[in-house]
């Protein structure tokens, strides 16, 4: 490792992390194992049931990835306070702070390509947004993260192109996409967040919402574009990072969320905390 | 020597996880239902995959030079559940420390996935060899994930030893 290097890497565990940024930095890493714990299960639901069985085997992979990457995360929280086993396994629907995309099941198979491509994109965006991060913890984690990760962007942009070769799939696309698309942008978080603004100073993340969903914008943009989908008749707006909501009475800062949804199903919440294998847990 | 017990599963105390841990001691859902004294970890021990057909260790020419080499020698016997090679040979030992004097062993072991299955079986069967190796008294798994482990970092011998199990690489 280089002088560099180590200097790059301010923090070597949660306790040596400035006051102003341990706990944003603790939720942040909630809000996303909670998002991958939950886009697992979402992947889940379709191992069967999928237009084809290459299809289905690929779910059952993103799944088991999801839940690998929700698992490591998790893990770190202990060192922010938090007791990992009670987070993956005893909390009520409203400690969750997954997207309200992923509450309930995804009705139909374009409903899975939108959490696919843009959901699972916009977590890609921001762990990669801790590549080279200060806090070491997170940066030796990440990469071998997004290694895996590149194989669920690749199953996304197949399968949205080849739903897309048909009006009929391409307007199933875009009814999908366009909520998707909305709850994706905003998940970012507002302009000017300034825990945002704390985590980028401390070099933990090396952007900040607007810059991250105009990341996000170059990955996915390309794909629901060179799928000849339109966006413009569902929000006015087209495919852009222009955020269509407003942040003082519906959104959750800290949780990425909206304040007004319930959070996971009944069903989900089962599934997700392992209620029925509860007596076979092991530590 | 007498198998140590690994896991029983048993309720769980309560964690004393600090007035500040968010949700802690808010929920106590399902807890009541673990079956006190229900030893799974045996039951897994006892289907491990202590492979038959894994292929015996290299034969060193030298002793070993330390503890260390000697425990990180000792891995070639611990197999990867799924095909017979073992974990050094499949490039997941990163590095093998140890103390002498103290007993001391600190193992650095990546995954092939972040969502390996087998993590658990794996770390117990890496702990599992290495106290039976004299002069080891503690073994302390660190899991690593960078470097990304790649199919780069199996052996020779290891790329021998799947292709024979009909993996291609």
């Amino acid at each position: 490792m280089s002088d560099v290097d180590t200097a790059a890497r301010a923090f070597k565990a949660a306790e040596d992390l400035p006051g102003a940024v341990r706990e944003p930095m603790g939720e942040l890493l909630l809000v996303l194992a909670d998002n991958k714990r939950l886009l697992g299960m979402r992947y889940s639901d379709w191992i069967l049931g999928a237009p084809a069985l290459e299809a289905g085997i690929a779910c059952s992979a993103m799944a088991q990835d999801e839940w690998g990457h929700g698992r490591i995360v998790y893990a770190m929280l202990r060192d922010f306070g938090y007791d990992p086993h009670h987070l993956e396994h005893e909390r009520d629907a409203s400690e969750y702070r997954s997207s309200e995309l992923l509450d309930r099941p995804a009705e139909g198979w374009p409903d899975l390509l939108a959490l696919n491509l843009l959901l699972d994109t916009a977590l890609s965006v921001q762990f990669e947004a801790m590549a080279e991060s200060s806090f070491e913890p997170v940066h030796y984690k990440v990469q071998k993260l997004l290694d895996e990760e590149r194989f669920h962007f690749e199953h996304a942009r197949g399968w949205t192109a080849r739903l897309a070769t048909t009006p009929q799939g391409r307007r199933s696309l875009e009814r999908a996409f366009a909520p998707a698309w909305r709850a994706c942008l905003r998940w970012f978080g507002p302009s000017d967040d300034p825990v945002d603004a704390a985590l980028e100073g401390a070099g933990i993340i090396d952007a900040g919402p607007d810059l991250l969903r105009a990341r996000w914008l170059s990955r996915v943009g390309p794909v629901v574009s060179g799928a000849g989908l339109e966006l413009a008749e569902e929000t006015g707006v087209g495919w852009t990072t222009h955020v269509d909501a407003t942040w003082d009475d519906d959104w959750k800062p800290g949780w990425r969320r909206s304040a007004e949804a319930d959070g996971p199903d009944e069903d989900t919440l089962r599934r997700v905390r392992g209620d029925k294998n509860r007596p076979l847990l092991m530590d | 020597m007498k198998p140590r017990e690994l896991v029983r599963i048993q309720p769980r105390p309560a964690r004393g996880t600090g007035a500040s841990a968010p949700g802690a001691g808010r929920s106590a859902i399902g807890r009541a239902r673990y079956e006190e004294g229900m030893d799974f970890g045996a039951v897994l021990r006892a289907t491990q995959g202590r492979r038959e057909d894994l292929p015996p260790a290299p034969d060193f020419r030298e002793p070993p030079a330390d503890l260390a080499e000697r425990a990180r020698r000792a891995l070639y016997e611990v197999a990867d559940p799924e095909f017979p090679i073992s974990l050094v040979d499949l490039g997941l030992v990163y590095d093998v420390q140890a103390d002498p004097a103290s007993g001391a062993v600190t193992v650095d072991l990546s995954f092939t996935a972040t969502a390996c299955p087998c993590m658990d079986f794996i770390q117990w069967d890496v702990r599992d060899r290495l106290l039976r190796e004299p002069g080891v008294e503690r073994v302390e798994v660190r899991t690593v994930w960078d470097p990304p482990w790649t199919t780069s970092r199996i052996s020779e011998r290891g790329r021998d030893v799947l292709r024979r199990a009909g993996v291609s690489i």
